[in-house]
């Protein structure tokens, strides 16, 4: 029968189909569907204004993991990192921060406003590097079950501790102190600069509902420093022809191993029988049937929507009820005639090919967060900017811009009105702040598209706008992901799994999730 | 020198009293030194005004350790204990929570019948964590390096405690902890006042909302002496705090130990890389051959053992360890009780202000740019409403906690906003208790910057080290130190900023005595 494969994939994001890129490198016959019809979920570039082209959502990449761009040769399949070397930061007094790709350089930029800090950042740059390191085991593991007293999850429990212990005293109190610390605390034991501070401890606050003083935010922090691209870590990237061209570089390669992927394809309901996945049923009424269905889904859609709750034990239905998506998270994309200046550093030199952070401060941030936590959106955000055009020309016309804007905070419910009337004033908000570092921006805008978690949710179905799936709190994170007992792969429905950032290790552009959810599939086995 | 003691132990608050009485009764000669002219430290009762008795510091023994009590035999000292029928009342809604958890439960129906509904099984929840929390507080922390088996074993108890609550509620009990206090609420209750009132509790002593991670823990610590009703541990000691001191400092000298008030130490004397004894003030000089001290962590090393006896890695961590004190306290002398729209009953636990956690949430907002929310958060005590002998009759003690009153003030210093804040809590509390202002007979504030000064809390925090997620059991005084020793061979750290952390517990003391009980011979 035509309509028959060995697993299904829903979903067409970059987790699924490195998911559908693993089952079929061994063999497995592999349909997958994606709703829209462009592949790649939150990594998708689009031509959103004639001549320019946008990484709509997610814009950057660090985190992509290299078994996974060697396993599927993503290098031959088109795809070509481009390094996102410098980070600066404009102040208020027109003066900046400047750090780059030369490390003396960044010392002495660093130097101006302290030499203790130029010192201490070249150390912390070591001690992350070593987190980062421990870490990295963690993010190419299943997590264990505490609570369990099976020889197989007391042996890797076990693993787990002894490499804890691998990694030495020292560093293992830095860790502790990253699990439970707010970034801004954990960056103020080193630095006493404040606009650095802010500036690095907003890794800690990107795609979560936190403030720098918030604890927690320091392992969002280190989840940002886990990203290595050819064994560098911490080294940002920029995808040739945007995010999207790393889902088309993946699934170029999924096609190369024989998995079949269908856009316009909306799923509306897993099949079972008897408990056991059968296959799944397109919004159109077509039928698809596998042994094997996978979910690259947020958990809200994965198992209240795909899956019927009434076939879920009650307390997963509850957990995942209670499960945190709140998106927090908006985005503005700008297409410009020309270059603007920086204010404080005028001119397009190596600082507009990196990323332009506004973070003055770190009661800067806070503040922005303050009105967040009361269902407002910033009125002066913390944006994270980078001209892509600027690294790949190819972005834009000729001469002219595209400027993505990062935008922290907008919160999935407002307090008053909704986001369809929100939605300009907040955009506006965001080119105001701009218009501070940016002074001719406003003249040189042509288009501007702005998303709210709200459009977030619309356009790419990330329940709650959020951009990981779920909140990296620490009650959300291992073996808690993005439930107790389910943080597997698997499901209680034999045969349905899950392979998206609510998993361990969650989001970000890793492709972990998919691929460790493809190894306990193939692990598993056909029926 | 002077003296022939095998311990010296510095500060006579509960921690430093408890320890010099279980280690006297160990058979060890012992001497404790007291700065004050006073016992108790941020633990005690003073007659501010005569005729009127304050608990100036800590409202009462909340966390006082049973165990502790039982075994230094604390009644046959003279310790005794009201009842307090109430845990909390709220000013704003009038829910009262009970420390029968049943008839708030029942009360409840008023409000929300959903929330009466799952009071019972919150109260319950939080009573086995508390119980797991119990267990752990009065054991010594594992460090992360050296693991003596002994340590593993005792803990392993905790483990096997931990398993009694099921797999599934085994992960709920690690998925709490760290969770929010206000994410935690929020999964059990609807009714925002509700919600507020634990909120109160989840942030006591702490510079965090009750948004902030590991304010569930908080919560859950707050109930771990038991009899909460679901929101806090609070036993009152007849008498006053100072009754507690007494109790101690009885069972302490009861075994043969020596106290001395208005004892100011100068320094430590370490000779050989070890402990030798203290220089006080006056020049004396008192050989001992361990030291426990109860002060802080980095009055005891760095002001009296001295930096260079330590390692630069050390000084740094015990330099960042965070204490942003936070709590002031407003003592009323009153002429009458206050016209609250409540029973006399219901206002003899807490009397909380804080809405709901939004409430909490922005008074904390204030705090962190350094400033006083002009909506803060009030915990007012009348004990004198169940214990007659600390007001003249007819007359009350009220004292009222205000959270949020940051240690460090942007504009100006407590010595000039210490009346403001007496102003904002009397005429905040009008609003609940008209023509309150008029019964004030006396009033004494006291801020965050006075408990430094004059109680000797460190930034005027009251644990000693905020109790926050990054600095607990393992990270408690600081990485490395766990275990109640310090890196000088017989010295000791047995105050709050050991663990398990403040709350009148005793147990940092009791612990850190048992420690060097079994490693100084």
């Amino acid at each position: 029968m035509a309509n028959n494969y060995d697993a299904i994939i829903v979903g067409g994001g970059h987790n699924g189909l490195v998911n559908a890129a693993y089952l079929a490198r061994a063999g497995w016959k592999v349909l997958v569907l994606e709703q829209r019809h462009v592949l790649g979920g939150a990594a998708v570039t689009e031509e959103v204004f004639p001549g320019f082209k946008f990484s709509v959502f997610s814009y950057v990449v660090s985190l992509l993991r290299p078994e996974i761009i060697r396993d599927l040769k993503l290098v031959k399949h088109g795809l070509t990192i481009l390094p996102l070397e410098s980070t600066i930061t404009p102040l208020p007094d027109g003066d900046y921060i400047y750090r780059g790709a030369d490390p003396h350089e960044t010392f002495r930029n660093l130097s101006r406003f302290s030499t203790r800090d130029a010192e201490a950042y070249r150390e912390y740059g070591h001690a992350m590097y070593h987190m980062a390191k421990a870490v990295k085991y963690i993010l190419g593991i299943r997590p264990p079950d505490p609570t369990s007293l099976h020889p197989r999850e007391l042996l890797q429990l076990l693993k787990l501790g002894r490499h804890f212990l691998s990694i030495g005293e020292e560093h293992l109190y830095t860790l502790v102190k990253l699990m439970t610390m707010s970034s801004a605390d954990f960056l103020e034991e080193w630095f006493e600069t404040d606009p650095l501070v802010a500036t690095l401890s907003a890794s800690g606050i990107i795609g979560t509902f936190l403030g720098p003083r918030s604890p927690g935010s320091a392992y969002v922090l280190l989840h940002h420093y886990m990203g290595e691209i050819d064994g560098v870590f911490r080294a940002w990237g920029f995808a040739r022809g945007g995010t999207g061209a790393i889902s088309e570089s993946i699934a170029n390669s999924a096609r190369a191993f024989g998995a079949e992927i269908r856009t316009e394809a909306r799923v509306a309901k897993l099949l079972t029988n008897n408990g056991r996945a059968t296959g799944i049923v397109l919004e159109n009424g077509d039928e698809y049937r596998a042994d094997v269905v996978v979910s690259s889904l947020d958990p809200k859609l994965t198992f209240l929507k795909l899956a019927d709750p009434d076939e879920l034990p009650r307390e997963l239905v509850e957990d995942i009820l209670g499960f945190d998506t709140y998106g927090s998270s908006g985005k503005v994309n700008l297409a410009l005639d020309s270059l603007p200046e920086l204010a404080a550093l005028p001119g397009g030199g190596a600082h507009m090919r990196g990323a332009i952070s506004i973070s003055p401060s770190v009661d800067y941030i806070e503040r922005a967060y303050d009105q967040a936590k009361y269902g407002q959106f910033s009125e002066k955000p913390y944006i994270d900017i980078i001209f892509p055009s600027m690294i790949d020309p190819s972005m834009a016309p000729p001469g002219q811009h595209v400027m993505s804007c990062f935008v922290q905070y907008a919160p999935y419910q407002l307090a008053t009105g909704d986001w369809d009337g929100q939605r300009e004033a907040f955009g506006d908000a965001v080119v105001n702040t701009l218009a501070e570092y940016f002074p001719s921006i406003k003249e040189r805008i042509l288009h501007r598209q702005v998303l709210s978690p709200w459009d977030i949710e619309r356009s790419i179905g990330l329940s709650g706008g959020n951009i990981f799936q779920g909140e990296l709190s620490l009650s959300q994170l291992f073996f808690l992901r993005p439930a107790p007992g389910w943080t597997q792969y698997r499901t209680p429905i034999e045969g349905y799994y899950q392979c998206g950032s609510a998993v361990h290790p969650g989001g970000g552009i890793t492709g972990a999730p998919g691929r460790l959810a493809a190894l306990q599939i193939l692990k598993d086995g056909k029926r | 020198m002077s003296g022939a003691y095998d311990i010296i132990v510095l500060g006579g608050d509960p921690n430093g009293l408890a320890a010099s009485a279980r280690l006297a009764r160990a058979g060890r000669r012992v001497l404790v030194l007291e700065r004050r002219d006073a016992l108790g430290g941020a633990t005690t009762s003073e007659e501010l005004f005569p005729g009127f008795h304050f608990n100036t510091g800590w409202p009462d023994a909340g966390l006082l350790d049973a165990a502790l009590v039982n075994k230094l035999d604390l009644a046959s000292h003279g310790l005794d204990f009201s009842d307090i029928p109430v845990a909390a009342y709220a000013l704003d809604s009038g829910i009262t929570l009970w420390r029968d958890v049943l008839r708030t439960a029942s009360e409840l129906h008023e409000h929300s019948i959903p929330d009466a509904q799952a009071f019972v099984g919150y109260a319950q929840e939080a009573a086995q964590y508390a119980a797991i929390l119990q267990r752990m507080a009065r054991l010594e922390p594992p460090g992360l390096a050296h693991r003596p088996l002994r340590l593993l074993a005792r803990w392993a108890g905790v483990a096997l405690a931990a398993r009694r609550l099921g797999p599934r509620g085994l992960m709920d009990f690690l998925r709490v902890l760290p969770m929010s206090a206000q994410h935690y609420l929020e999964r059990h209750f609807q009714s925002e006042a509700l919600k507020g009132v634990l909120a109160a509790a989840s942030v006591s002593e702490l510079m965090q909302g009750p948004r902030a991670a590991g304010t569930s823990f908080k919560l859950v610590y707050g109930q771990l002496a038991g009899d909460s009703g679901g929101y806090r541990s609070a036993q009152r000691v007849k008498g006053g705090l100072a009754a507690l001191n007494r109790a101690l400092a009885s069972a302490a000298k009861g075994a043969g130990g020596d106290i001395r008030t208005g004892a100011q130490v100068q320094r430590i004397l370490i000779e050989n890389y070890r402990v030798a004894g203290v220089e006080l003030a006056g020049g004396e000089r008192i050989a001992a051959r361990a030291i426990l001290s109860t002060t802080s962590p980095e009055q005891t090393l760095l002001d009296w053992a001295g930096g260079p006896q330590l390692q630069p890695r050390d000084v740094r961590r015990l330099r960042n360890i965070k204490y942003q004190g936070s709590t002031a306290t407003v003592h009323l002398a009153l002429s009458g009780l206050p016209a609250f729209e409540a029973r006399e009953e219901q206002l003899s636990g807490d009397i909380v202000l804080c809405p709901s956690p939004d409430y909490a949430e922005r008074a904390y907002d204030a705090a962190k740019y350094g400033q006083l929310s002009a909506e803060p958060i009030l915990i007012a005590r009348i004990p004198s409403l169940l214990d007659s002998s600390l007001a003249p009759t007819g007359q009350h003690a009220m004292s009222v906690t205000v959270r949020y009153a940051p240690y460090q003030l942007r504009d100006g210093d407590w010595d000039q906003k210490r009346e403001t804040l007496g102003d904002l809590v009397v005429k905040t509390l009008e609003r609940y208790a008209p023509g309150l202002g008029q019964l004030v007979l006396h009033r004494k504030v006291i801020t965050p910057l006075d408990y430094e000064r004059d109680y000797g809390l460190p930034e005027g925090s009251f644990t000693h080290g905020q109790m926050g997620l990054d600095q607990l059991l393992t990270m408690r005084p600081i990485a490395g130190f766990a275990g109640y020793r310090a890196p000088i061979d017989g010295l000791y750290l047995g105050g709050d900023g050991a663990h398990p952390g403040g709350g009148v517990s005793g147990l940092p003391g009791y612990n850190a005595a048992g420690q060097l009980l079994r490693e100084v011979r």
